[in-house]
């Protein structure tokens, strides 16, 4: 392996732990702060790319990872939680945590298994599995919770998982940058304005707490 | 594929709803109302024109349209246009809106565009990033009504829809190292080999818009988002949000070599068949009568499906079918608005004897409910018809007898329960009518009446592009 295969390998093992991490934890705020650092990485290994492979377009992403995922999207989901004490711990999944992280290391053993069977030979990238890993983990954290914060960081997983195989496999995938921004923005969205209404409208995080909607 | 000589009603198509979207914003009400319909109606006879003319091709590198496209296009401005004459007697009778008649005609005019957007692209790429905008410019519509309910399903409409297309775009991924493209007309035109990532795009492609169609077990938004929309946005998602998402995925399967891959088709069977027999018998037991006429269209969605993979005749009754349906359901959302504003509740045990009451409202619901379940001599009974055939014209008996039982349990579910509401006796508490509220419904006689006309082949422009497009589809005629 050589060192550039080294260190898309060594980053890509640290999205994986983060996302790991996550299934594991109930607080809501260190949760916030391990998508920012899964955010992070994610742009160490995009500006990696981008230094290796001369790519604008991967350096502009690598930009906007650093700036919307890692910085203001954690940022005004700690404004939520600062302003809303009740939304620091996740209530109805506490006690599940454990099972979710067990359900978690499951999950990727069994993507990476399937990878490995079905498209490995087509991607002979080193740790190309992993945004495919990535994106089961994000799934199974917007299946599993019913914390409205945890529900926007599983979906920015997902987010992230893409934003990594595009990187990683398609570099020249038309609109990608445009596709990323509009997904940056989507977050955005999702994170102020729809919590904003949550808030004023009903004044809890839990969707579980919204009975009527039974089906 | 020729280039289009005269973009004009193309160029009209794509900016008559967004100048609508920016100009609804004035801050005067009847301004808003005057240019939101103005743009609708614009949309919609260039669309006309456009399927009248036959004026298929491309322009540019990006746009592009065909008999599919220009079927789809039809419909779907056909019920934006009705939706927004609609909205404003509806609009009238919500107390406390969210948002202002101006923001939502914005962001029923946007919601429209990005739909179009979807249909007038060539590029899958691009018709991603539409399918997309219709979350972003249709998740605030539903929480007009400013309730708990409301949020939750905005919100939960918002992530189950988003998180299904995120794994589209991962379907693009694959299609695009597979491809070196993603022109959607020039891979249809030359397919590339069914290889294992192709059909894995494919087979993706299907559970991420395969979320949006409202297939089971991603459906989770569609009943409260459905049920929780004001009726008028209820009508154009159940009618053409839905189908419009199926489109997207039509253009992605297009590019499978014809005849599609067994696991591919043995896949879309597999979801088809679920869905429909599960909205047919979730439909048995809803309280609300929104949330009714939602499970139908998951149910009807999902007979499409079963057709779409199944091909030949069968896929030409599933978009007869798809045109019908999106006429016909969404006149029974206009009657449903129109029943919530006169009685203040969406249960179907607290509304009866409509048929005294509210008579042209009623009449309206029973035909519209005769129509999206079915009934001759409407469209969907044409469609659903075919869709039988087909399926024991390639040997799939069985495939064909749960199609039956999906369409008769449906059936039976959806009638019982609007024509108790219509024709039952009032209970001595019932809850006093609103006054005025038996208003629009002539947009329901409208859209019924559509329905019917497909039935009996009344509309010639439109039947021969649905012909036309089956066959672009690789489907044959009877």
């Amino acid at each position: 392996m050589d060192g550039s295969a080294e260190v898309l390998a060594l980053v890509g093992v640290g999205i994986l732990l983060t996302a790991l991490y996550l299934q594991a934890e109930s607080f809501v705020d260190p949760l916030i702060r391990g998508i920012a650092v899964q955010s992070l990485l994610l742009a160490v290994l995009l500006g990696w790319l981008a230094w290796t492979t001369r790519s604008v377009d991967l350096a502009i992403l690598a930009g906007l990872a650093v700036a919307v995922r890692a910085g203001l999207i954690p940022y005004v989901l700690r404004r939520q939680i600062r302003a809303f004490r009740w939304r620091m711990r996740e209530l109805h999944a506490a006690h599940r945590v454990t099972g979710h992280a067990l359900a978690a290391v499951a999950l990727a053993i069994i993507a990476w298994f399937v990878f490995q069977q079905t498209l490995a030979s087509i991607f002979p990238q080193p740790g190309a599995a992993l945004p495919f890993v990535l994106l089961v983990e994000g799934l199974l954290m917007l299946a599993t919770r019913s914390n409205t914060i945890v529900q926007v960081i599983g979906y920015l997983e997902e987010e992230n998982a893409v934003v990594y195989a595009g990187a990683l496999f398609a570099q020249g995938f038309p609109l990608f940058v445009e596709v990323v921004v509009f997904l940056d923005v989507l977050g955005v969205v999702l994170v102020a304005v729809i919590l904003s209404i949550q808030r004023d409208v009903t004044g809890t995080p839990e969707e579980a707490a919204l009975e009527e909607l039974a089906g | 594929m020729i280039d289009l000589g005269d973009p004009f009603w193309l160029f009209v198509l794509l900016t008559a709803p967004a100048a609508a979207a920016v100009l609804a914003l004035i801050p005067f009400t009847e301004v808003s109302h005057a240019v939101a319909r103005t743009g609708a109606v614009l949309a919609f006879v260039a669309a006309a024109v456009l399927l009248a003319t036959g004026g298929s091709g491309r322009w540019g590198p990006y746009l592009g349209l065909d008999p599919l496209s220009e079927v789809f296009l039809l419909m779907v401005t056909g019920v934006y246009a009705t939706s927004i004459w609609y909205s404003r007697g509806y609009l009238q009778h919500v107390r406390r809106p969210f948002l202002t008649p101006q923001v939502y005609y914005a962001l029923l005019s946007a919601f429209a565009f990005s739909m179009i957007a979807v249909l007038v692209v060539t590029d899958l790429g691009l018709m991603w990033i539409g399918v997309e905008a219709t979350t972003v410019a249709s998740a605030l519509l539903i929480v007009l009504e400013r309730r708990p309910a409301s949020v939750e399903a905005a919100w939960r409409y918002t992530l189950v829809a988003s998180a299904g297309l995120t794994i589209a775009l991962f379907a693009l991924l694959l299609l695009y190292i597979s491809t070196g493209t993603l022109d959607g007309f020039a891979l249809a035109a030359n397919p590339p080999a069914a290889t294992l990532p192709v059909e894995m795009a494919v087979a993706l492609a299907l559970v991420g818009y395969g979320t949006k169609v409202g297939l089971f077990p991603m459906h989770t938004w569609l009943p409260d988002a459905h049920s929780e929309a004001p009726s008028p946005v209820s009508g154009m998602f159940s009618g053409v949000l839905l189908p419009t998402a199926l489109y997207a995925f039509l253009r992605v399967y297009r590019v499978l070599p014809s005849p599609a891959p067994a696991v591919i088709t043995d896949l879309m069977l597999a979801f088809g068949i679920v869905t429909a027999l599960v909205a047919a018998f979730l439909i048995q037991r809803q309280r609300s009568f929104k949330r009714l006429l939602a499970y139908s269209s998951m149910e009807v969605m999902g007979l499409a499906v079963i057709g779409i993979a199944i091909g030949g005749v069968a896929l030409y009754g599933a978009l007869i079918l798809l045109v019908a349906h999106a006429f016909a359901k969404s006149a029974a959302f206009y009657c449903g608005g129109n029943v919530l504003r006169a009685t203040g509740t969406n249960r179907i045990d607290e509304v009866r004897n409509l048929r005294a009451t509210m008579p042209a409202t009623g009449l309206a619901w029973v035909l519209s409910a005769a129509a999206v379940t079915g009934a001759p001599p409407f469209g969907t009974f044409l469609g659903e018809l075919l869709i039988v055939v087909g399926a024991l014209a390639v040997g799939e008996v069985w495939v064909a007898g749960v199609v039956v039982v999906a369409i008769l349990v449906a059936f039976l579910g959806v009638n019982s329960q609007i024509g108790g509401m219509v024709f039952g006796e009032a209970a001595p508490d019932a809850r006093p009518l609103a006054d005025a509220a038996d208003t629009g419904w002539g947009f329901a006689y409208l859209n019924v009446g559509v329905a019917l006309a497909i039935g009996v082949a009344a509309l010639p422009y439109l039947s021969s592009a649905l012909r036309a497009a089956a066959m672009l589809l690789g489907g044959s005629l009877p």
